[in-house]
């Protein structure tokens, strides 16, 4: 296992910072739901990896959508980073996991960055900008100025990721990425990308690096930032959605080249890269048992079949142990490992 | 011979390989004071003062014992006090010099500008490249002292290692270099040097006449340009151990596929007497990655199955056309595709380049006991690559043909196996078989890195004289 | 909290979003704040780069003003693609890394937009060489043409006069153009001192100094594939 002090570290840390931290439950995406689907790879997934999952057989799925923010009170309208967790359930009983989140890049390159990164960006009370400021940064061309804060909302790190952002170039896409993210009007409605970099192998033994996202058949759309906020919708939102008809993401694979960056979750890779569809997840119900398949069921980015492997991404190595000493200490459900 | 120009008006190194005199260095100057490198400059060109006389391309009846040419770059034209209307009808690579060129040529990674040892990593004070080419080592120092005499002209910043012709024209690696360079038309008769290609025009490689291009000439830069060319000089490090050794990674895989016996298909004695599968393979992907055959150069696209053909085969006489087992993403075939099929349909022949590369650093003996604690030495190649446009030839020829494989969509993607930007996780190319069929080979490192250079000019006897003669 | 903010904040949240302000910052605000952090344009084309994916399907978004600024101009732009047509098809077709191309008149200006494969130099330099005629008749209408042409004549000269109409192309993730910005300054300076809140004003002054660009590096369907590669796999020749 993975540096295990390390990991209880990097959890203790997290969890310093969350103004309810609440145990026994996630200290970050805390607000979930889980959905029942299945995954069906394309015709070609089978000649860039040997995973099982893209043999072409119907796979049955486990997702779990999440709001990023670590609170038990729900603020869906938030502008917040959302989580999609996908199992795969692989016909001979084992399962792998892809997770993904709304944003696209992470604001640190491993764990000293994100250690540091814990202590400049901490909770900081978080009020409404005093308007003769915000003529002030109208007349510095600042526009727009800070948001006004959302009902209920008395603090954030805001602040204090800008100030690790502006003395770090590395976070910067992060950072700025996160503070517009705004609010999906559905789960189903927005991109989710894993973030790393994988290295997968095709039938012939050869070996690629890779990065997957979701792309939502049905569009990404976010909410109107002009209205205020609702704390509770995405749920109802779901169930009613999966009642009419199913939602579909398709699961696309970016192949990078010699000379992106493989191990660093801040840099993006270009958009002129080569672009693999391998496969259409649907999605039919939510889960009937939440606290089965919403609340214990832990999963793991790291938890991967023959076929994909980890890069030698720094942060994904810490997610594994940190994923596994978190679900440890809210009771998630534990799991074989192969 | 014919000739449209005057031989004593261009410098030696353009017109003639200096074949005969193995020993080379090459000096890295730096102008001190441009009032007495004017005198240097004048006094080479018109032969006097106890300094080194350029060496032109007219040798009349007698030979020259030394050969010695300058090369100035821009920020040498510049220190020199050529005027300002001349300048500004230079070229932009030129004028940004090859370390600002790094992306265009591959040089990343470990051959990026930002690794090259001194005297390359200040290009600024990079002004006169000059090369002597002489038979022994008294006689380059000899030539050097001359050269540095007047202590107040030029410093000397550093020099890469002398460089030393291995017989037969052979180059680390073990390939054969130096077996084709255009034929030009007006300087080398019809006749002689048949190599299946057209006769290059002048304009390949002098300013001042028509270039390959229909109706295309280069622009000549004022008051210097005429008869005079630019080099692209340099300094190549060569991996040979790391290439010998992935020749046997390479062997081995290849004897565990089902296809290794059409790669053999004349047997591993047609490949070399009394040699192995294994050795026979390494031979042969060897001669895959390059077009030729190593040691004696004998061309695939004339002889894909054995270097010794029978009857025999002309080193250089062939086209890629039709039916030809030369892989299209070889060395040579990449670097000049002849008349062969490729995208650019123009551009064939338009990107030949006049080569003038010698070896440096001791050479490598495979069977030799090496201790693992001790680096290797280094060696490679001085290249000199010679052409009237460097963005039109050395440069286009660099950028999407031997890195990228634009030319052919079979090759489209990868780089050169030989010198191109490779990276063992994500480098390919494809071996042809006789069925058609390919192999494709991987993993393989980047063999060949940068270790210096400059873009440089080479003025003519007259643009010399000029310089010299500059006032202010 | 929402709901006890007084007129005065509502007056100014409306403020930042009204036109008046819009209008009113750009004749007075701009041009001040262009004053005093003067802004360099930033070159157009793809950024340099030696990985494939970077090189293939290049875009270019070529802008040239017309001389004749009127329907006359625009007129005798129409025509001189319009009679050439032949021969521009022959030399985008032995070019042979073009993708798609197309003559545009937006305004007073004649544009073309192409996708292409591998350097941009080289593939002016093969235009020039199969269809200079038809440069040396279009570039002739346009502002400050008639430097450059023949084209045949002049061949660097025109590479770099159709570099400086390329537009640049703002990257995809509004990071990497501050980065752009600090290159172009020569910022060798040690990060850690920025100021992502100026973010905006950067972005404002840089489209004064580049009025025309492209907003990211575009779309592709099949990305990372050269047109030679797209021609073979279909079967239909290249």
């Amino acid at each position: 296992m993975a540096d295990s002090s390390e990991a209880r570290r990097l959890v203790d840390a997290i969890i310093a910072n969350l103004p309810d931290p609440t145990p026994g439950l996630r200290p970050v995406h805390t607000i979930g739901v889980g959905v029942d689907g299945y995954f069906m790879a394309s015709d070609v997934a089978r000649t860039y990896c040997i995973a099982e999952h893209f043999k072409g057989q119907r796979i049955k799925v486990s997702v779990r959508f999440s709001n990023g923010i670590g609170s038990p009170f729900q603020h869906d309208g938030w502008g917040d980073v959302r989580g999609m967790a996908t199992r795969f359930h692989l016909p001979d009983g084992t399962a792998t996991d892809l997770i993904a989140t709304t944003l696209g890049e992470f604001f640190v390159r491993n764990v000293e960055d994100f250690f540091e990164f814990a202590k400049v960006a901490k909770l900081e009370p978080y009020g409404r900008r005093s308007p003769w400021l915000k003529i002030w940064d109208m007349l510095q061309l600042k526009l727009p100025p800070p948001r006004d804060p959302y009902p209920n909302e008395t603090e954030n790190v805001n602040a204090g990721a800008l100030r690790y952002a502006n003395g770090h170039r590395f976070a910067q896409l992060g950072v700025v990425q996160a503070a517009v993210i705004g609010a999906p009007v559905s789960y189903a409605r927005a991109s989710y990308h894993a973030v790393h970099t994988f290295i997968v192998t095709d039938p012939n033994g050869v070996r690629r690096p890779v990065r997957f996202s979701w792309q939502p058949v049905a569009g990404v759309r976010n909410t109107d930032t002009k209205v205020v906020p609702r704390d509770k919708y995405l749920r109802e939102e779901l169930e009613d959605r999966l009642q009419r008809w199913p939602a579909r993401f398709m699961l696309m694979m970016t192949i990078g080249e010699a000379g992106d960056a493989l191990d660093d979750p801040t840099q993006p890779w270009p958009a002129m890269r080569n672009r693999v569809v391998m496969g259409t997840l649907t999605l039919i119900k939510v889960a009937e048992d939440q606290a089965a398949d919403g609340e214990r069921i832990s999963f793991n980015p790291c938890r991967l079949s023959p076929g994909i492997e980890a890069s030698g991404d720094p942060i994904l190595k810490a997610r594994k142990g940190a994923y596994e000493v978190s679900r440890e200490m809210r009771g998630g459900c534990p799991f074989r490992w192969s | 011979m014919s000739a449209v120009f005057k031989f004593a008006d261009v410098q030696g190194n353009i017109v003639r390989g200096y074949r005969h005199k193995p020993r080379v260095r090459h000096l890295v100057l730096e102008i001190i004071d441009r009032i007495a490198a004017r005198r240097w400059l004048a006094a080479c060109a018109s032969g006097g003062d106890d300094v080194p006389r350029i060496t032109t391309g007219d040798w009349r009846e007698v030979e020259p014992v030394t050969c010695f040419n300058i090369g100035l770059t821009y920020e040498g034209l510049r220190a020199l006090g050529t005027p300002d209307s001349s300048l500004e009808t230079f070229p932009i690579e030129f004028v940004e010099g090859m370390n600002a060129r790094a992306l265009k040529l591959g040089d990343v990674g470990e051959s990026a500008p930002e690794t090259w040892p001194a005297p390359f990593n200040d290009p600024k004070r990079i002004h006169i490249v000059a090369t002597i080419y002489a038979h022994k080592i008294a006689q380059l120092n000899q030539v050097q002292h001359q050269a540095l005499a007047d202590g107040k002209a030029l410093r000397l910043l550093g020099a890469p290692p002398d460089g030393c012709s291995f017989p037969h024209d052979l180059v680390h690696f073990g390939y054969r270099d130096n077996i084709t360079q255009p034929r030009l038309e007006g300087v080398h008769e019809a006749d002689r040097y048949a190599d299946g290609q057209p006769r290059a025009p002048l304009g390949t490689v002098l300013l001042g006449y028509p270039t390959n291009f229909e109706g295309l000439m280069w622009r000549v830069p004022k008051l210097l340009g005429h008869n005079g060319t630019f080099n692209a000089f340099r300094v190549l490090k060569q991996d040979v151990a790391g290439f010998e050794a992935y020749l046997d990674t390479a062997a081995q895989d290849l004897l565990n596929q089902a296809t290794v016996a059409e790669l053999l298909p004349l047997g591993a004695d047609a490949v070399g007497r009394g040699l192995s599968s294994h050795a026979a393979l390494r031979e042969v992907v060897a001669a895959n990655m390059c077009g030729r055959w190593r040691r004696n150069g004998t061309p695939l696209a004339l002889s894909p199955d054995t270097p010794n053909p029978s009857p025999a085969v002309h080193l250089t006489d062939f086209d890629y056309v039709g039916d030809s087992r030369c892989p299209y993403g070889a060395h040579i075939r990449r670097c000049n595709p002849r008349g062969g099929h490729i995208v650019q349909r123009v551009a064939n022949n338009s990107r030949r380049l006049v080569r003038r590369g010698v070896p440096y650093g001791p050479p490598y003996d495979r069977a030799q006991h090496r201790d693992p604690n001790q680096a290797e030495p280094e060696r490679g190649l001085l290249g000199n690559f010679i052409g009237a446009s460097l963005g039109a030839q050395f440069e286009a020829m660099s950028c999407d043909w031997l890195n990228l494989g634009l030319q052919d969509p079979r090759i489209t993607g990868s780089n050169d196996p030989i010198v191109g930007a490779n990276d063992s996780l994500t480098g390919w190319f494809d071996l042809p078989l006789k069925s058609g069929k390919t192999i494709r080979l991987r993993g393989f490192p980047r063999f060949v890195q940068t270790r210096g250079g400059a873009y440089t000019f080479l003025p003519s006897l007259e643009a010399i004289r000029f310089l010299g003669s500059l006032k202010n | 909290m929402p709901g006890d903010e007084g007129w005065f904040d509502r007056f100014v949240n409306g403020l930042q979003e009204s036109d008046v302000f819009k209008r009113l910052a750009s004749l007075v605000l701009v041009p001040f704040w262009a004053w005093r952090m003067p802004v360099k344009p930033l070159p157009g084309g793809p950024r340099p780069s030696t990985q494939p994916g970077d090189n293939l399907q290049c875009m270019m978004n070529l802008i040239m003003p017309l001389k004749i600024k009127s329907p006359i101009g625009r007129a005798e732009a129409a025509k001189a693609i319009a009679e050439n047509k032949d021969a521009i098809f022959a030399g985008l077709n032995n070019v042979g890394t073009v993708h798609f191309a197309r003559f545009v008149i937006v305004g007073d200006n004649i544009c073309m937009f192409s996708v292409y494969d591998g350097d941009f130099t080289n593939y002016i330099r093969d235009f020039i060489a199969t269809i200079g005629g038809v440069f040396n008749a279009v570039v002739e209408l346009a502002e400050g043409g008639e430097k450059v042409i023949p084209c045949e004549c002049h061949v660097e000269a025109f590479i770099e006069w159709v570099r400086a109409r390329d537009l640049y192309q703002v990257p995809d993730t509004i990071t990497d153009f501050l980065r752009d910005q600090e290159a172009l300054n020569g910022d060798k300076a040690i990060p850690g001192n920025d100021d992502l809140s100026l973010l905006p004003r950067k972005l404002i002054l840089q489209l004064r100094a580049n009025a025309n660009v492209s907003l990211g590096s575009g779309y592709r369907a099949y990305p990372g594939f050269s047109v030679a590669q797209v021609r073979k796999r279909l079967g239909i020749g290249w």
